[in-house]
This record gives C-alpha cells, structure tokens and sequence, in this order.
C-alpha cells in the first residue's frame, strides 16, 4: 500500500539516491500542480517528503507547503552550512562539498552521495561524521560498478569505520549509519518498495515509480494528477513485479538493510525484480560487517541480546538458489 | 564488462547446454504461421563471427559446467549453410579435442531443417562425415493438402510437400529414430487427425506436436480441438498405433494441479541455452533475437567481443513458475503439462519483463486435458481387459516432447 508521496518541486530538485539528476534547467512545479498533489496526499492518507532544488522557492510556494505535514529534503546548499535537526528534514550532500566545505553539523539526518573511489579515500572523512549527526546515510552512486577488488577495498574501509562506530557505542552514543548499524536494528526487510510502498510526483504533474524514473525517462510516467483525483488509480502495469513476494531473490534474502533500488535492478538486468549481483555482493559486504560489528561489541557489552545475523557461506543470494 | 567471481557452479552431470547458432536468416520458404517475422537473406553469419564465438564459448569452459553440449543449427533454413556448417563443426571438434575440452565426445550437432536439400550432395557428405553426433528433425506438417497449407515457397507460394516427402525414405533410413515436429494453428485444427496418421504412415514413429503460444485462437478453437484430438484417441487406440509410434499430444503426467513450491520450476530453457546470430550478439534463446519478435526490442545478452553479461541472465536464472503465473494459473486444476514460451511471454508482456506468463493457450490446454484424460481412460481399459497393459508399459513408445 502507499504510505509516501515524493514531490520533486523543481527538475533541479537535489538528487538524494542513486541515480544523478540530470536536469540543469529550473522547472518549478506549477502552483497547481503542487496544490493537486498535496489534496491528493490528504485524500490518500500519504505523508509527503519534499524535494528541494537548491535555491530559494517563491513564499506562495512555500505557504502551499505549510498547509501540510510533511518531510523536507534539501540540497546541503539551502541549509547554510548549518546543519540542524529540524523537523525531520534531510540533508542531501555531494562527497565533494563535504571535502571542502566547512559544514557544521548538529544532528539531522545526512545524505551523502558518493562514488566509491571517494568512499575508499575518504574513510576518515565519513568516520568524523559520525558522532556530529543524527544519522548518516551513505549513497554509492557507482553500485554497478563494483569489481572484487573494490570489493575487497570496501570490506577494508567498513571495518575501519566500524572501529569508529563501535566506540561511539561503547561511550555510549547510539549513532545511525546505513551501512553498518541498519543490519544490526531491523528485524525484517526495509528496502525501498518504491512502486508499492511509495510514487513520486514530478513537476510535470505526473506519477513516476521513483524520481530516477522520471529522470531516465519522462515517458516512463504512471499517470498524471488530474486523472488520478477522478479515478484513484494509476496505471502501474505488472505492478505485483515491484513487490517482493515477487523477487525471487531478494525474497529469500536477510540482506534488510538494502535498498532492492528497481531502478537500478532495471538498468542492470533489465527487470525491476531481479538485482545485479555487483548489489547483492555489496549489501553483502555491508551485512557481513555489521554481524562482525555486532560481535565486538558484544565482546565488550551486552547490546541487543535478542539479534542474531547468522554467519553465511555467500555474498549473493543468486550462488544459492537451488538451496531455496 | 565488470566481473564479480561467484561460487563455481558444480558440474551438472546429465544436463546439456544448449548452443544455438542462427547460421541464417534465410529460408527457401515463407510458412504462414513461421514466428520469425524478420526473416531475411542478408544476415548470413561469417567464418569469423562462427570462429570466434567457438573461442568465446570453448574458452570460459568454467561458466560452462553442463556435462554435455548440443550445438544446435537453426535458420531459417540452416542447410542453405551447408558449407559454412561443416566448417564450424569441423572446427568445434578440433579444438574440443585440443582443449581437452570436456566436451570432447560429449556433444551432439542438431538441426531443425524444412528438409528441402536434404539429399544434396553437400548434406549428404556431411551426414557421412558426422553421423554418430548427429540429430536432425524434417519438419513436415501431415498430408500434402494440410503441409501446402502452410508450407509455401518464398514468391511462388507453391506448396512443398512434394519436394519434402521425397527425402523422408533417406532420412528413416539414416535416423530411423527420428521425430518430426508438427506446430498447430487455428487454421490446422481440422487436419490434426489426419495429419499425425498421415506421418505414422510415412514410418514416422514420432510425432511431436504442439498448439502455437501465440494469441491466434478463435472463439470454439478449444471445441474443435478437443473433438480432432478425440477423434485422433479413438483413431490411434482401434487401430492399434499406440505401441510404436507416439504422438506428443497424448502425455500421461499432463493436466493435475501443481503444487506451488514443489513444483516450481520454469517450464522453458531460456538463459540455460544460448544463442548467436550473424552479427556476433548472444541471445538466452533464439527467440529473443529481433527477427522472432512482433512488438519487444532484441533482448540481447553479450556479444563474442566481450562475452555474456551475467547480470542480464540472473532474470533467467531465477526465473520460477509462480512469480511469473498468473493467480488462475496457480489455482489450476489442470495446470501440469501447460506450458510456456519466455520469448512469447516477453514478446506479448505489457512491459519489458520476461515475468509476465502468457496464458494465450489456456482454453486449448484444457481441451487437451480433457481429450488426453479419455485417451488414457480408453486405452488402460483396453489393454486391461486385453491384459496386455503391463507388455505396454514397458515397452511402448514415448514421445519425447520439446516445446519449441
Ligand atoms: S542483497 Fe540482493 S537479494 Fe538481498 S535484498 Fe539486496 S538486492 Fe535483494
Ligand atoms: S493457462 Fe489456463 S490451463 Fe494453463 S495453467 Fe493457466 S489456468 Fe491452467
């Protein structure tokens, strides 16, 4: 069922997953259309998260705004460097602002997108991050391309900032970070579910499964606002296909913390429920990270006694799905 | 391309990988149901494009792990290639043996032929030259009036019976185990009966057949066919046909309700096999290739420069009979022995997903149950009451049926 509406306010709209915005021409959401969107929402019962460009919206835009609860997500730019908690809103940055901008940060939520050569030279970086915000969300832009060795470099650079977060811990924070402490928190899969748990509205007035379809191809629209406040209904066809009861993998997989991108399923095998395995590997790393994690903690003090993450022979679910 | 190494894939005693090369496009025919709808006389594969899809495949002999292969030759009409032919198997044998590949007397060549030049001198040389790993199949639809029905010459449209039936004695003679294959239309439903007894008579002891995926069916198909293959029960029963000769159509495990997690297995091979046409690119299946497709672009998979791209076959791979089906399909009482095409599914699928099963055939397989269920009633009561059914089950004759 749908829970979430994105709204992207402008074709520049801060990119904040995998797939880069490519848009470099401001297109703002018309004032209609973002009226629409937002009745619809209400109808519906969805919580909106808006998303931002990075300059500042006309106040009309942001009264039309005010008239709902919500979640904001904005580019680094539009918060001043000052990164607060406020309200919930997110904090989209790239690897390259954090290298040289000087951010303060007190709490919040971060998102910050890189590529993996940055991940693998910026280790320390992201480490310091840690202990200054709420929680820290790292998006690898170039998931596809992982070989075995940038595997190998990954494994490395996630048991350093493992070390990092195991003395948060130990010193008694309880930081957030995607890559490591999501594994060790869920109890059951929380991918993405774009498409199923959450649509997004373009500033074309159109439905998409997720912004990086819209960006890929704005023809890839599931329908528009003004058909949907008549009739409720979009027109996903194989909609079941974006659920994952129907991935054959991913529905056997205790990889929780991954994102199961479609986007990226699509543009790598060309079906929205099958993974490539560059990101089944990848998760992998990361659940086998947080279960080392786990473990050294617990060498130290008793932290989640009812988690298990069992140790696994594998590191893509595809090597043993005769076993299911 | 990226490579992430995997877990070797055990060696798969018993199973066969199927490689197809799509020689040519060509055909000295224009049959009216034929799928391929881009059929052509340009793309003719080169000795180049053969050779080095041959070094691609023999040489990553670890992604290959099925004990066994079958190189395949499909064309169109893949003996207008005969010279081409010969050379690649010549050189398949060649460097299986000087790889010591494990291949190396592990291998069949198959062929699917119109059986048009069957006689020539050139096949004919090569039948000599290869005939202990050999299969070849000579498509021909039943009578004349129901193969010309179909089975036209390019231009002309005259029918080819004549020029089929001719070489049916030779190759009986040569492969006198050999089955034809016989695909069903709605046009052909009326001719059914007298088509497989037309091919018995002709001392084809198998007769494999099956009703096309596509969506051709009428209102009152599925009536009409289940009183031909009524018909066809009664003819093969009285007269006595069952024990040696077989005919696909009538299988004993078809038409029960499955079972959702035993019995869950894709129905077609597609992503097992691999195909590879004139211009280098691989394909999980030759229906996937441009020239079998109505309304989906190519769904191509590698190409011999740089080999197949293992994450575009994962949804192969993973493929299952409940992900893809339909609910009715899943609540079906007669579901077993229905099956399915993925080239078809992709092809008729309202988005780009091999995920999506096409049911087109659903009314026709139920008929089929039906005829097939008194078939057997008919038949276990006759050789009861004869006390003969313990003889027949040991030793009649199956067919052996392939869907494609
Ligand atoms: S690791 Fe692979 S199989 Fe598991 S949820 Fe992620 S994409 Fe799916
Ligand atoms: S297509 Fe029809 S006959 Fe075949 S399994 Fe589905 S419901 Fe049953």
């Amino acid at each position: 069922m749908v829970q979430y509406l994105v709204i992207l306010l402008d074709d520049t709209s801060v990119s904040y997953c995998h797939a880069d915005n490519p848009n470099a021409e401001r297109k703002l959401i018309s004032i209609e259309h973002l009226k629409a969107g937002i009745h619809e929402a209400m109808r519906q019962n969805w919580m909106i998260q808006f998303v931002y460009p990075d300059y500042e919206l006309p106040q009309e835009y942001l009264d039309v705004i005010d008239t709902i609860d919500h979640h904001d997500i904005f580019g680094i730019e539009k918060s001043n460097f000052e990164v607060e908690n406020e309200n919930d809103s997110v904090r989209v940055m790239d690897y390259s602002q954090l290298a040289t901008a000087n951010i303060q940060f007190s709490g919040g939520i971060l998102v910050l997108r890189l590529a993996k050569k940055d991940l693998f030279e910026g280790d320390d970086k992201i480490a310091a991050l840690l202990p200054k915000v709420e929680r820290l969300n790292i998006v690898i832009t170039d998931l596809d391309t992982f070989t075995d060795s940038d595997i190998e470099r990954y494994r490395t650079i996630l048991a350093k900032i493992s070390e990092k977060v195991k003395a948060l811990y130990l010193g008694g924070a309880t930081p957030q970070f995607n890559l490591l402490t999501d594994r060790i928190m869920l109890s059951k899969p929380n991918h993405c579910n774009a498409g199923v748990e959450n649509l997004t509205l373009a500033p074309n007035g159109k439905f998409y499964i997720c912004p990086a379809f819209y960006y890929s191809n704005p023809d890839n629209s599931i329908g528009d606002i003004k058909s949907f406040h008549e009739t409720s209904e979009l027109q996903i066809p194989n909609q079941q296909l974006f659920r994952l009861d129907y991935a054959p993998l991913c529905r056997h997989c205790d990889a929780y913390h991954c994102r199961r991108c479609v986007w990226l399923n699509r543009k790598t095998t060309l079906e929205v429920n099958t993974p490539s395995r560059e990101q089944c590997v990848v998760a992998h790393t990361e659940r086998e990270a947080s279960r080392l994690l786990l473990a050294e903690i617990r060498e130290k003090a008793t932290f989640m006694p009812e988690t298990e993450i069992k140790e696994i022979n594998y590191n893509d679910p595809f090597e043993v799905r005769k076993e299911w | 391309m990226i490579k992430l190494k995997g877990r070797k894939e055990p060696w798969q005693s018993g199973v066969a990988k199927n490689i197809t090369f799509i020689v040519t496009k060509d055909c000295q025919l224009a049959c009216k149901y034929c799928y391929l709808v881009g059929k052509n006389i340009k793309e003719r594969m080169s000795w180049d494009t053969a050779k080095a899809f041959i070094d691609y495949v023999l040489g990553h002999e670890d992604d290959f792990r099925e004990e066994s292969v079958i190189w395949d030759f499909i064309g169109g009409e893949p003996f207008l290639e005969i010279e081409l032919i010969d050379k690649i198997c010549d050189y398949l044998k060649l460097r299986m043996f000087e790889l010591n590949h494990h291949w190396f007397n592990s291998y069949r060549f198959n062929f699917s032929t119109n059986g048009i030049n069957y006689h020539t001198p050139e096949v004919q040389a090569f039948i000599q030259k290869n005939r202990e790993h050999l299969s070849i199949g000579i498509t021909i639809d039943g009578t004349e009036k129901k193969h010309d029905l179909n089975r036209v010459y390019k231009i002309t449209e005259k029918g080819s019976y004549q020029d089929v039936v001719k070489n049916i004695p030779l190759w009986l003679e040569q492969f006198p185990n050999a089955g034809t294959k016989v695909t069903i239309s709605s046009a052909d439903i009326p001719y059914i009966t007298e088509s497989v007894m037309h091919l018995y008579s002709l001392s084809i002891h198998e007769v494999n057949i099956n009703v096309v995926f596509e969506d051709v069916w009428q209102e009152g198909d599925d009536k009409k066919f289940e009183e031909q293959l009524m018909t066809l029960a009664d003819t093969i029963i009285d007269g006595g046909w069952y024990q040696d000769y077989a005919c696909s159509f009538f299988s004993e495990n078809i038409g029960k309700p499955m079972d959702p997690e035993r019995d869950n297995q894709n129905w077609c091979g597609a992503g097992k096999m691999l195909s590879v046409d004139a211009a280098g690119n691989l394909y999980p299946c030759t229906r996937f290739a441009q020239y079998s497709l109505r309304e989906k672009k190519a769904l191509i998979i590698g190409n011999i420069k740089d080999g197949i791209n293992q994450n575009l076959l994962r949804p192969f791979l993973t493929l299952d009979r409940t992900t893809q089906s339909p609910q009715k399909c899943l609540e079906c009482e007669v579901a077993s022995g229905c099956a399915w095409c993925q080239g078809e599914n992709y092809d008729a699928a309202k988005t780009n997903t091999i995920y999506e099963r096409s049911t087109a055939i659903c009314l026709m397989h139920k008929a089929r149950v039906r005829a097939n269920n008194y078939y057997w009633n008919k038949l276990f009561r006759k050789l009861e009451l004869e006390e003969r059914r313990e003889e027949f089950e040991k030793n009649h004759r199956k067919s052996n049926p392939s869907i494609c």
